[in-house]
């Protein structure tokens, strides 16, 4: 009988194969592979914090002095505790962000709760318009507004003024500050309420109403209580994403002299000399502010949810709103008005129009008053043109390059039992913690100092944004790769494959759609990033946020608005090219959202 | 305090327009419970929704005591919290973010209830199910059946004038459903509420029902009390959803009073129970429960009395199946007792008792749609 000869052989091979181990155990492979993945998570994370702190605790300049002499002291810290210019940075942090958060959740809380709950017309559409705003770049965001609602020249006071009323927007204020960071961050809270929403067991809200309650009531005593823990966690990342953030408070703050500790920050290595010291001190002290929000949101995602799931399936309930459910839609057009239509709408005017003066109405439909002067002028500077190019190229190492390192950490940590993947875990996942503008000045310690090395090139860009990115990545690249199911690999195992062999056969095609999401989401949050940017470049890596920015604060709003238009349509193309790989898949909303 | 239920022509037609319920009315005595007792799909649970106003019929009438709480065609519709029930869920639906007493507590709270009181009461409640000792407890520390019990102290502390319980011992484990069974009853006829139960378990619908109503594709199809019910099924599908498995095809040939003679397709004689309506000459299918076949005969000539070869036997511990080869099918009959008598292929005298033989209709069917 050939074929049982045949299945025996077969039995006896698979024998062997378990007798000498399962692929991707131990082994002095494993050991120097996971000394490798460490290793580079060392050099990308953690020597960067550590010469972060060894900054903060001397008085030593690293351009001038190398790294010859330590002296050790907290006098940083204690001179910039005292210092009541950080008291004032830190405290219009915490008001600019506590408003900010607050009405983020009102935002995302009422559009949660209409999209999930009512029977508001165009759900989809609403649905969709409260997400948008993740993808404009906050410092784009930022320069529209201003555009919009600066004191003296906004378009919209410019409206204003000629119906006659005398009151004027100024979003050169805290609370133009306030409400920027509101409705740019009501997102975060509307991601979280609304899937807890949705999978809360409605029966929960039937019993208080057979009990007796008003719809109202039920909402109050019940339905946001059981979603509390979504609202809050909601709450502390977007707290701690406007915490972070420097595009905004850079163009909305400055005029105003309104100084949060991320534009302080800046300020502090801008000076003649560069306080570098003091700069590391603060952002120490920033840092360690984001690592306890995100410690605490962590706690509050992690505990046991509230949301019962029931034996049947359900939908949620629905309320019938009636005529009221024509407010809700309204209510909805006018915040994707606010938060995309006008400011695209300016930038486009701003772009376009020779003089932003502009007089009266009649002069903004004067079509001669429009034309191509700011896009040439912005081509003809070479320094744009290159920092289109070093963008594009810090994008497409930091994609690659972060990529395949975040693959083989997510694989490592996922899929296999190797010795210290758990530390790898923690590691790669640490700079969740740390704000994008504080990598920036932790890599500024770590290479600024030795000569020869990567400071001056996109390449030391690329790294930090790698470093900045990775937990995001990891997260989503571990995501696709728990959808494939381990009997996958090891039937690839048991028909002989080795473990590189059965990642290239098996895992890899399985997971590209994830790895190119993934990739590509790297991509285009690497050429949006400004707050670790801004430490890192010189003339030679120049990079488009930066040089936005420049455009801006030299006072030129017109090129500005035109780079900002070159920047938007970028990434749009990006964006759809990013969920046509990843075919809808939704899941990767989140890492936009967290860079800010 | 307790009132009764009156369901009257209830319709709901889904915006798919399906009918879940098509013409079903029923009523239930202040102090009665009833149970609604269906396969999934049937419209049991929608008519429960309905009677408590979370689902909107599309015509028909439901009143509680004196009071119309839902008549579409008047455009009368009472909201739930206006109603004066209490309803247990299946998902338990207990506020995961209260204690229990704070559960229990906050129907009268919403009532407006002063602080003596509603303590007094939410005691009372809590000693009534059984958890007098956990008043102050978060309920996620408690288990399901304890959760089931908060949900039915909370659903009775304000004395509701009608209970609803929906498939309420579904998501409990076996051992502890057959316990909360046997107290919900004694502790519903405490209170003397009205009640409404849903189930698809039978045994369930046996124990707690004082009438059992069954439905099938959103028609109420018979309402009675059990024994009735088991012995006399108004139509196939009642008889078959209660457990009459075994059916024998064949013709009407006579009628007398209530009883009957049919002629098997195998060309036997039998006396079946016929039911009003079921003529001379009609084909039916005589539907038999396996409890009701007897082996063997006591020595007297009895009527019905039959030869079969034992084809197989299930042997299920306590009990045995015995597989029957006889009137050209295969009937199973039951047996108690942990010893089985006969053995296959062995021959045996069959007795089926001509009133609990039941002959239906040929053209009813048993599934439901």
């Amino acid at each position: 009988m050939a074929a049982d000869a045949a299945v025996a052989s077969g039995v006896e091979s698979i024998a062997q194969q378990t007798a000498t181990k399962a692929p991707g155990s131990r082994g002095l492979l494993g050991w120097l592979w996971s000394a490798g993945l460490m290793l580079t998570l060392a050099f990308l994370v953690l020597y960067p914090v550590a010469m972060l702190l060894l900054g903060a605790l001397t008085n030593t300049n690293p351009v001038v002095d190398g790294f010859g002499v330590f002296d050790l002291s907290v006098q940083n810290f204690s001179e910039v505790l005292a210092n009541p210019n950080v008291h004032a940075a830190l405290i219009n942090s915490l008001v600019a962000c506590t408003g900010g958060t607050a009405l983020a959740v009102i935002i995302g809380l009422t559009f949660s709760w209409v999209v999930v709950r009512t029977d508001t017309p165009g759900k989809g559409f609403i649905a969709a318009a409260s997400m948008l705003p993740l993808f404009v770049p906050p410092l784009v965001a930022a320069v529209a507004w201003s555009i919009l609602a600066s004191p003296k020249t906004g378009l919209l006071n410019i409206l204003l003024n000629t119906v006659g009323i005398e009151w004027r927007f100024n979003a050169y204020t805290m609370t133009g500050l306030i409400v920027i960071f509101g409705i740019y961050y009501a997102p975060y809270v509307y991601m979280f309420t609304a899937s807890a929403l949705r999978n809360m067991d409605p029966s929960l809200e039937e019993a208080a109403e057979v009990s007796g309650a008003s719809a109202v009531r039920t909402m109050f005593t019940v339905t946001f209580p059981l979603i509390a823990p979504a609202i809050l966690s909601g709450m502390l990342l977007s707290f701690i994403v406007m915490l972070g953030i420097y595009g905004i408070p850079a163009v909305l703050g400055t005029p105003g002299d309104i100084a949060v500790l991320t534009t302080y920050i800046f300020k502090l290595t801008a000076w003649s000399p560069p306080l570098y010291n003091t700069a590391a001190a603060v952002a120490i002290i920033l840092m360690v502010v984001t690592g306890f929000l995100v410690w605490l949101q962590h706690k509050i995602t992690s505990r046991r949810s509230y949301t019962t799931v029931a034996g049947k399936a359900f939908r949620p309930a629905q309320l019938k709103l009636g005529p009221w459910r024509y407010v809700t839609l309204a209510l909805a057009i006018v915040y994707l008005l606010v938060v995309v239509v006008l400011p695209t709408l300016a930038l486009i005017v701003a772009a376009f129009r020779r003089f932003l003066f502009i007089r009266d109405l009649a002069s903004l439909f004067d079509m001669r008053q429009y034309g191509l002067l700011h896009f040439e002028r912005l081509f003809a500077n070479p320094l744009a043109l290159r920092s289109i190019w070093n963008t594009m190229e810090v994008g497409l190492i930091t994609a690659i390059v972060g990529g395949v390192v975040a693959f083989a950490i997510g694989y490592t940590i996922n899929r296999t039992t190797l010795p210290m993947r758990k530390s790898i875990d923690v590691i790669s996942t640490l700079p969740v913690a740390i704000p994008g503008l504080v990598i920036g000045v932790a890599y500024l310690w770590a290479w600024i100092g030795l000569p020869g090395g990567l400071y001056g090139t996109i390449w030391i860009l690329a790294l930090a944004f790698i470093a900045r990115f990775m937990p995001d990545t990891v997260k989503a690249l571990s995501t696709s790769l728990l959808q494939i199911h381990r009997e996958l690999e090891e039937a690839a195992w048991i028909c002989g494959k080795g473990l590189l062999g059965t990642i290239r056969s098996i895992v890899l095609p399985l997971a590209r759609p994830g790895v190119i999401a993934a990739m590509t989401l790297l991509f285009i949050l690497a050429i949006r990033e400004l707050g670790s940017s801004l430490f890192l470049y010189t003339s030679n890596s120049m990079v488009m946020a930066v040089l936005l920015l420049d455009y801006y604060e030299g006072g030129n709003l017109g090129i500005t608005a035109a780079f900002s238009i070159v920047q938007m349509i970028l990434l749009a193309v990006l964006i759809s090219v990013a969920n046509l790989l990843s075919r809808g898949g939704s899941g990767d909303s989140s890492g936009v959202g967290r860079a800010g | 305090m307790s009132a009764n239920l009156k369901v009257e022509r209830l319709r709901k037609v889904f915006s798919t327009g399906k009918a879940a319920i098509d013409d079903v009315s029923f009523s239930v005595p202040a102090g009665d419970i009833v149970v609604l007792l269906g396969p999934s799909g049937c419209g049991k649970t929608t008519t429960l929704r309905c009677v408590a106003g979370l689902e909107h019929p599309t015509s028909g009438e439901i009143s509680i005591g004196p009071d119309v709480v839902s008549a579409p065609e008047r455009g009368i519709l009472v909201p739930p919290r206006q109603r004066n029930l209490g309803m247990v869920f299946q998902s338990y639906a207990v506020w995961p973010h209260m204690t229990v007493h704070q559960n229990v507590a906050y129907p009268l709270k919403t009532r407006g209830t002063p602080r003596g009181e509603r303590n007094g009461k939410v005691a009372d409640a809590l000693e009534l199910v059984g958890l007098s000792d956990y008043a102050s407890r978060p309920v996620t520390q408690l288990s399901g059946g304890q959760m089931q019990r908060v949900a039915l102290a909370r659903s009775l502390v304000y004395q509701p004038q009608i209970l609803l319980l929906d498939e309420p011992l579904s998501n409990l484990d076996a051992k502890l459903r057959l316990r909360l069974r046997d107290d919900l009853r004694k502790i519903i006829k405490k209170t003397g509420v009205t009640a409404l139960y849903v189930t698809h378990d039978q045994a369930e619908a046996v124990v707690l029902g004082d009438r059992i109503g069954v439905m099938r594709d959103g028609k109420l199809l018979q309402m009675a009390p059990a024994d009735e019910l088991y012995n006399r099924p108004a139509d196939l599908f009642v008889a078959s959803f209660t457990g009459a498995s075994n059916l024998v095809e064949g013709r009407v040939m006579a009628r007398e009073g209530d009883f009957g003679q049919v002629d098997a397709k195998s060309g036997e004689k039998m006396s079946v129970w016929l039911p009003a309506g079921v003529q001379p000459g009609e084909a039916v299918k005589v539907a038999i429960r396996p409890e009701n076949v007897r082996l063997g005969t006591n020595g007297a000539a009895e009527p019905n009395t039959f030869r079969a070869r034992v084809s197989g036997t299930r042997y299920q511990g306590t009990q045995t199946v015995y597989e029957l080869a006889m009137l050209g099918a295969t009937i199973d009959a039951l047996e108690l007792g942990t010893r089985v008598r006969f053995p296959i292929g062995g021959e045996i005298d069959v007795v089926l008792p001509p009133v609990q033989c039941w002959a239906y209709p040929a053209q009813q069917t048993i599934e439901s749609e």
